[in-house]
């Protein structure tokens, strides 16, 4: 076999020179590409190149799940029991008080169960994927929880899968409001000096208005993205920073991103949710992973799978 | 012995490797920067045009996955590529310390040009990014990046 010689030619002939400065002025205007162009390209390449290694990750997040101790979810079971059972009062007692206000029963919100997938790459710290996508009913811009706290939403829905950001995300925005309702801002991520930092911080709160550490928020259902009454995260301390008139605090997030491994999507009709007075009035629904998605009749309830409140 | 066969192969193993750590496990920084070590392995056998095209392509394939700042990586490994391939002309050898600084340059370079092209929005601390993150994960890639010269026979004489 004759000694390999490599491309010998010099670097800096001009058919070479040509095209390395076309590719360099190539990849300024990828830079510069709109938003939409971009989000073209890059599910071009996650749905063909990129698909076997996003189908390697989503198999092995499924046999990690299915592989976590019993013990644990026999304890998440008795904790989701306890809680059922406690909210039996409440419900009769709710069922009471909307009869007695001519109130018809609230259609529960619906949710899709979904395995997180990080692609561990630079620059998508801040995004996640999902292994459910428009088949399921997932759509743009579909609110992401997980246990009692919102952690992002869905940035663009395929059919089977779906790309997400989390809270960490620069151009996450959530309009917020204290569990009672009388105090409203606006909560946006707030960089720390290193990932694990990062944090939230609550804008717009009126300069009349304080609030102690330890007040819970939860969203407000204002801007119509996301569902009133999901949790965000609670008051640690007044941020230095005001704004005129207006105070600023930072907040501890209820949901950590990098423990999120199974999440719910919150689904339905275009914008249906949205509309809900309530998320955390409006009976959860989860489907399991294999289960198709359902329709439910105005009035009927499966009272295993919805937890009326 | 180097022919084009085998160091092609060791690119291209470097390449799915490089996604299978990062995308497939999900390692994220545990795992080394293979895709920069494939680039500036591949760049030192080709003309700068080439060097710049694969470094493109490559950067584009590792924005797939990011919506902060897409086409930073294709930017950054664009550069690289170019930069890997204009070697040829100015540095002759294949010292352990040559390939070492060569492998090292190329990662820190690469984090650099990616820090710069995301924008001062999303941009972290010079200091912290350049001067402690990024020498820790060059060394990192360099030090893979040499073991996998090594192994493969790419034909380095002073490092077997």
């Amino acid at each position: 076999m004759p000694i390999y010689k490599s491309d010998t030619n010099g670097s800096r002939g001009f058919p070479g020179a040509f095209i390395a400065v076309g590719v360099f002025v190539l990849s300024v205007i990828t830079l510069f590409l709109p938003d939409a162009s971009q989000d073209e390209v890059a599910s071009l390449l996650r749905g063909s190149l990129l698909r076997p290694f996003v189908l390697a990750q989503e198999g092995l997040v499924r046999r990690s799940i299915h592989a976590e101790d019993t013990e644990v979810l026999q304890r998440r079971l008795d904790s989701l029991e306890v809680v059922i059972a406690n909210s039996n009062t409440l419900a009769e007692e709710n069922t009471t008080l909307r009869s007695l206000l001519l109130l018809s029963n609230r259609i529960p919100a619906q949710y899709v169960a979904a395995s997180v997938m990080r692609p561990g790459t630079p620059g998508s710290e801040s995004m996640f994927m999902l292994d459910v996508g428009t088949e399921r009913g997932v759509t743009d811009d579909s609110p992401v929880i997980m246990g009692q706290g919102l952690l992002g939403r869905v940035l663009e829905a395929q059919a089977t899968s779906a790309t997400a950001m989390d809270w960490t995300h620069p151009q996450f925005r959530a309009s917020a409001m204290t569990v009672d309702g009388t105090v409203y801002g606006m909560v946006r991520a707030a960089p720390g000096r290193f990932r694990e930092a990062d944090r939230l911080l609550l804008n717009g709160v009126p300069f009349h208005q304080e609030l102690g550490p330890g007040v819970t928020l939860v969203t407000s259902g204002l801007g119509g993205l996301y569902p009133r009454g999901i949790r965000i995260g609670v008051v640690i301390e007044e941020s230095g920073s005001q704004e005129g008139w207006q105070r600023s605090y930072w907040l501890r997030p209820f949901v950590s991103p990098g423990e999120a491994t199974h999440v719910n999507v919150l689904v339905g009709e275009e914008g249906e949710f949205r509309d809900a007075n309530s998320w955390s009035e409006g009976g959860p629904q989860v489907q399991g992973p294999g289960a198709a998605p359902q329709e439910l009749a105005p009035g009927t309830s499966d009272t295993e799978a919805t937890t009326p409140r | 012995m180097r022919t084009p066969a085998r160091i092609w192969s060791v690119v291209g193993f470097l390449i799915l490797l490089h996604f299978g750590l990062h995308l497939s496990l999900g390692l994220g920084e545990s795992a080394p920067d293979l895709l920069v070590v494939a680039l500036l392995i591949a760049a030192r056998e080709v003309n700068i045009g080439r060097g710049a095209g694969l470094g493109f392509f490559l950067g584009l394939l590792d924005d797939a996955f990011s919506v902060l700042a897409f086409g930073a990586n294709a930017f950054a490994l664009t550069l690289v590529g170019m930069g890997g391939a204009r070697t040829r002309d100015l540095f002759v050898g294949d010292s352990l310390l040559f390939l070492g600084s060569y492998l090292m340059l190329g990662k820190w370079m690469r984090d650099f040009l990616h820090w710069v092209a995301v924008g001062s929005d999303l941009r972290e601390s010079f200091v912290e990014t350049m001067l402690i993150q990024s020498p820790v994960s060059a060394a990192y890639a360099g030090l893979i990046g040499l073991i996998v010269i090594a192994i493969s026979g790419l034909g380095w004489e002073t490092i077997r």
